[in-house]
């Protein structure tokens, strides 16, 4: 069945529509990528599901119920996560603290908020420090974010979202500006991540894509032109000729 | 945690020695207001530039029902901590959708607002004269119109002000606000709403300003004009900046250097806000984080070189 869906979403900045009547359903445990061409609508159409702006028109669904509109402060709560392609942490905070004001948010309990100190919360601690080891930061839990390097940025920017605990797990990018030995890392990371949670991950490189994905969707100028499995998107033809081009002919 | 304690009870307990209670105990009132602004301006990153609004109401509310009703102190300073927190929360509801400029001119603005309404209101607040004639009520055979009596009962309130913070700022909200000054967006994508977050910060805020505003009106058996003055809120904020707006102490540091500074060179200078102006713009080139940081600063350094 699937958990997260959206029926004929659409957002239109002025007379630009960035995401134009995009039905997609994800099934529940499955590894959903989104593809397509810069511009063509993925990352704001993460923005729509997450609640950072409501869509112009259609209807957001999670297990079937509508949530469109929810602002981004409930989406946590609904247990829709986010990691954003441009990095975005706390940068005075320690990797720990970093992780754990995510893993609050959606915490047991907000009892005791402005007067028990946060090393009381065992729970929402150990949540935190579970979320580092995940992305394999379990050794850096003092340090800074703002001195890490830009491969530990992006594997915090994932712990801050599964610290959350979500339900669905919306990826964007998550390798982007890594080197060659780091992305192999990262698609390890993501594919360690696979069943546990309902990922949906915005990639551009291709190999990623193919190796991890169990179905692809793939955009084109704000439209969804295509669906399959990983082996019928390399086959489709409209594809081709609109985003693999000449990479993978 | 333990070492910057010692030092303030040393200071609560050597302050009287060395100026005027009055001065004295100015300086513990004036840290309360700090420790108000701060958990905006250095928690939560909003630069208020309105913080007399809270200070100054509750002082006028609370300095009207001394005077005709004789209440008790504590009621006062109850009543005053609850006006405090009402108009931070009518100010911070109009202002935290805002951000950047634009959020402090609207600070400055409803600042204003307050400031011209007490201006106007002569026959309550008795406009530029001020309102004169706050008694400080006796309190179960305690008689706080002894200046020393006076002095320990706000030191004490300080140091409970000073715990509270501390409590507050070392909880979960204390590092929501932190999260939001870091990252607003990523703190709201994480599931916080950080309008509300910013609210409470102000309504916790005006409370501490409201406090303040009461035990200064006592202090002086007066509420001057200036007390809901732009001037009352750029004071502070140039206390709470040159103390160190990054860290719990600073406010309170910057309190004692602003007023002890503006009691004994003004007697002997008319001109010394030009000194402040000095030590502001020195502050905000080189040394953000103000008297403490220049502090650990000494400390690391001297902590580095060899023994010899």
């Amino acid at each position: 069945m699937a958990i997260l869906e959206t029926k004929d979403l659409t957002k239109a900045f002025g007379a630009l529509t960035a995401v134009n009547g995009v039905s997609l359903a994800v099934e529940a445990g499955t590894l959903h990528s989104i593809i397509g061409p810069n511009g063509a609508g993925k990352t704001t159409l993460f923005n729509l599901l997450t609640g950072t702006f409501p869509p112009s028109s259609g209807r957001i669904l999670l297990d079937g119920r509508d949530i469109t509109g929810t602002p981004a402060s409930r989406a946590a709560h609904l247990g829709l996560a986010r990691s954003y392609q441009r990095t975005s942490v706390f940068p005075a905070f320690s990797l720990l603290d970093n992780v754990w004001v995510a893993a609050f948010a959606t915490g047991l309990s907000w009892s005791g908020l402005a007067w028990r100190k946060t090393e009381r919360y065992a729970e929402v601690t150990a949540r935190a420090r579970q979320a580092l080891a995940d992305v394999g930061l379990a050794g850096r839990a003092g340090v800074p974010a703002r001195e890490i390097s830009h491969g530990e940025q992006r594997q915090l920017e994932l712990a801050i979202a599964l610290a959350a605990a979500p339900r669905v797990l919306l990826l964007d990018e998550p390798a982007a500006g890594l080197s060659p030995e780091e992305t192999r890392k990262m698609v390890a990371l993501v594919r360690s991540l696979k069943g546990r949670y309902t990922i949906v991950l915005i990639e551009h490189k291709m190999d990623i894509i193919m190796s991890v994905s169990d179905r692809i969707s793939v955009m084109h100028f704000g439209s969804l032109i295509a669906e399959g499995t990983p082996g019928e998107i390399q086959k489709n033809p409209e594809v081709r000729r609109a985003y693999l081009g000449g990479v993978a002919a | 945690m333990k070492r910057p304690i010692v030092l303030l009870l040393a200071a609560v307990v050597l302050l009287p020695l060395l100026v005027r209670p009055a001065i004295a105990t100015e300086i513990w009132i004036f840290a309360i207001f700090g420790l108000g602004l701060n958990l905006l301006l250095g928690y939560t990153g909003m630069l208020s530039f309105g913080q007399s609004t809270f200070f100054g109401s509750a002082a006028y509310v609370a300095g009207w029902l001394l005077k005709h009703y004789a209440i008790n102190v504590f009621l006062a300073l109850g009543i005053g901590m609850g006006v405090g927190a009402a108009s931070a929360a009518l100010v911070g509801y109009l202002c935290v959708q805002r951000s950047g400029l634009y959020f402090i001119m609207l600070t400055f603005a409803l600042n204003q607002l307050f400031f011209f309404t007490a201006y106007q209101w002569t026959s309550v607040t008795g406009g530029e004269d001020g309102m004169p004639g706050i008694p400080r009520p006796a309190l179960a055979g305690i008689d706080f119109s002894n200046p020393l009596v006076y002095y320990c009962f706000v030191a004490a309130l300080f140091l409970a002000a000073l715990w509270i913070m501390r409590r507050i700022v070392e909880s979960p909200l204390g590092r929501i606000l932190q999260a939001i000054r870091e990252n607003p967006v990523r703190a709201e994508a994480v599931g916080y709403d950080v309008p509300r977050f910013k609210l409470l910060a102000f309504v916790i805020g005006g409370a501490f300003s409201g406090l303040a505003g009461v035990l200064y009106a006592m202090l002086f058996g007066i509420v001057p004009l200036e007390a809901i003055g732009f001037v009352f809120s750029g004071n502070v904020l140039f206390a709470t900046l040159i103390g160190g707006s990054g860290s719990l102490y600073g406010p309170v540091i910057g309190s004692f250097v602003f007023i002890w500074l503006s009691e004994s060179v003004s007697t002997l200078w008319a001109r010394w806000p030009l000194l402040l102006g000095v030590a502001f713009v020195m502050v905000v080139l080189f040394l953000r984080g103000g008297v403490v940081e220049a502090w650990t600063r000494f400390w690391t350094w001297r902590s580095s070189k060899p023994k010899t």
